[in-house]
């Protein structure tokens, strides 16, 4: 019975994660070798020669890492500050529930929000035009599509925001972090040590996996960069998709490089991400 | 100053969490927005009247939408429950748990452009059916995840005792181990709900455009220019998070 019951659970592991996973990945890696495709006569190397030297593509995963960096340090930081000045207002009352108000946002709706809110003719542009600040629609700056890519990293921050101040408002209660302010206080810490020695590097250390993991999902998103993105530079999703959905079928077995290199990266990070939560979890 | 950093915190939570959904639901009710108006100059519920009375294809993607999410919820959380059992005593616990992982991290778009010849050959793409297995193969995983910790030193020992008294293993599960798990379960079925209800890469690749879900609609009424309805669907797609969040609050504050 136990063993039936493994092999069923084994069975059900490979079947719906690992046999997809091998399976996407093994197609991906012969068709940019050239073993597999409509346009592909023979092994080759010439698609990962191609777009190792085009630099769209380490372009894009740079730009991908810049994205996901700025917006996690923003995120990261803001939740941090108020989690600590604000925690006694955050855990009762209203803002228990309206923190949780923009989880409640799947990242394509976030994406038209924020077109609507930050584009030129959006809400901010007509209240901009309202109170005189500018004249026309055309001198509003560029706050989506644009070159900063400044709508993309304030949704992302939107979205990731609120769980970063639920995750250290919950771990300053589970992990009892008041108890270790007070032992500091005690030994002539001041509040700026406090914050500074004491909570923020116990709240890192404890939600490093969390960032970690955060730091992938915003990597590797899609939707919000293909709505409020430019064409160039492309993060790596959207760099993807482009060429493996596209009409140029030329253009297909370098999306599945870029996809087999963009795993390669997934599989590298979950590891330091595992190793770091065992650490967290040990500390 | 203290009072004045308290009205800024008060003030800009409340925006930054609540402007949008206002905005949203504005524009949903609203049939002209010509610059540089700063709210609607002309309110409508067209496209509410149309959502009640079938006039648009909205109703029949929230319907499917809530079909697929439901579906992919209630077969992630039986399935992850059950294998996570397995993986957390297993000797090979981290190493299982790192193949759990990486199909729930992969960008699911990318995960999908991948996987799509297999669905074309399987004559899955652009079917209901494919496009619930596509999102199983990311909720099953985090259900795996989500019930390792379950799985524990405490849980095992209740197993015991009623194996000792002479209850069978089906026993234990009725009787202690479901009644143990209920509100995780609850959770866990919310949390692949909204996995399902959020999901737009691997649907737009899987469903091949044929199968249209609310954020696939959101995507296509927006390259058509119509806000209106984007806003509308924005809406439906945001009210069940909200609802599952609120239960799920509830369910943790009451149980965990």
């Amino acid at each position: 019975m136990k063993n039936k019951g493994t092999i069923l659970s084994f069975t059900l592991l490979f079947i719906f994660a690992i046999i997809p996973l091998v399976a996407g990945l093994g197609y991906a890696l012969l068709y940019s070798f050239g073993l597999v495709g409509v346009l592909n006569h023979g092994f080759t190397l010439q698609y990962w020669k191609q777009a190792f030297a085009d630099q769209a593509i380490a372009i894009s995963f740079l730009y991908s890492s810049s994205i996901a960096i700025i917006s996690l340090l923003l995120s990261v930081i803001s939740a941090l500050l108020v989690a600590l000045r604000y925690y006694q207002l955050l855990k009762k009352g209203i803002y228990t529930y309206l923190i949780n108000l923009p989880l409640a946002f799947p990242p394509i709706v976030a994406a038209f929000f924020f077109f609507q809110f930050l584009s030129k003719g959006g809400v901010v542009s007509r209240a901009a035009f309202q109170v005189g600040i500018t004249h026309t629609m055309q001198q509003f700056p560029d706050l989506v599509n644009d070159r900063l890519s400044i709508g993309i990293i304030l949704a992302h921050c939107f979205l990731s925001f609120p769980f970063f101040l639920l995750l250290f408002t919950g771990l300053i209660k589970t992990q009892r972090l008041h108890d270790f302010f007070q032992i500091a206080e005690s030994l002539g810490a001041n509040k700026r040590q406090i914050t500074f020695r004491v909570a923020i590097p116990l709240l890192i250390q404890k939600s490093l996996p969390n960032i970690l993991l955060y730091f992938i999902f915003i990597f590797g998103a899609y939707e919000i960069p293909v709505l409020l993105g430019r064409s160039h530079p492309e993060s790596v999703s959207v760099l993807a998709v482009r060429k493996l959905q596209k009409f140029n079928m030329l253009d297909i077995p370098q999306g599945y490089v870029i996809a087999v290199v963009y795993t390669i990266f997934v599989v590298l990070f979950i590891l330091i991400f595992l190793k770091q939560k065992k650490l967290a979890y040990a500390n | 100053m203290r009072i004045k950093f308290s009205l800024f915190f008060h003030v800009s939570m409340i925006a930054v969490c609540v402007t949008p959904v206002a905005i949203l639901l504005l524009l949903s009710f609203s049939k002209n927005w010509a610059f540089p108006v700063l709210l609607v100059d002309q309110f409508s519920s067209i496209a509410w009247n149309d959502l009640f009375s079938g006039g648009n294809d909205v109703r029949h993607s929230l319907l499917l939408s809530v079909l697929i999410a439901t579906v992919v919820a209630f077969v992630a959380t039986i399935i992850g429950f059950f294998v996570s059992k397995t993986i957390a005593y297993h000797t090979y616990r981290r190493q299982l748990l790192f193949l759990a992982y990486l199909p729930f991290v992969l960008s699911p778009v990318i995960l999908a452009v991948c996987l799509k010849f297999y669905f074309i050959k399987l004559s899955l793409a652009g079917t209901v059916a494919g496009v619930i297995i596509a999102q199983l193969i990311i909720a099953i995983p985090y259900s795996i995840i989500f019930f390792t910790g379950f799985w524990n030193q405490r849980v095992k020992s209740f197993e015991h005792i009623v194996n000792t008294l002479g209850g069978t293993n089906i026993v234990a599960l009725t009787s202690v181990i479901i009644p143990l798990s209920k509100p995780l379960l609850l959770v866990c079925f919310f949390q692949c709900f909204l996995i399902s209800w959020f999901e737009y890469g691997l649907t737009s690749v899987i469903g091949y455009g044929k199968i249209q879900t609310l954020t696939i609609k959101v995507y296509q009424f927006l390259t058509e220019a119509n806000i209106y309805y984007a806003a509308l669907s924005c809406c439906l797609l945001i009210i069940p998070p909200v609802l599952l969040l609120w239960i799920n609050k509830r369910i943790f504050l009451k149980y965990l």
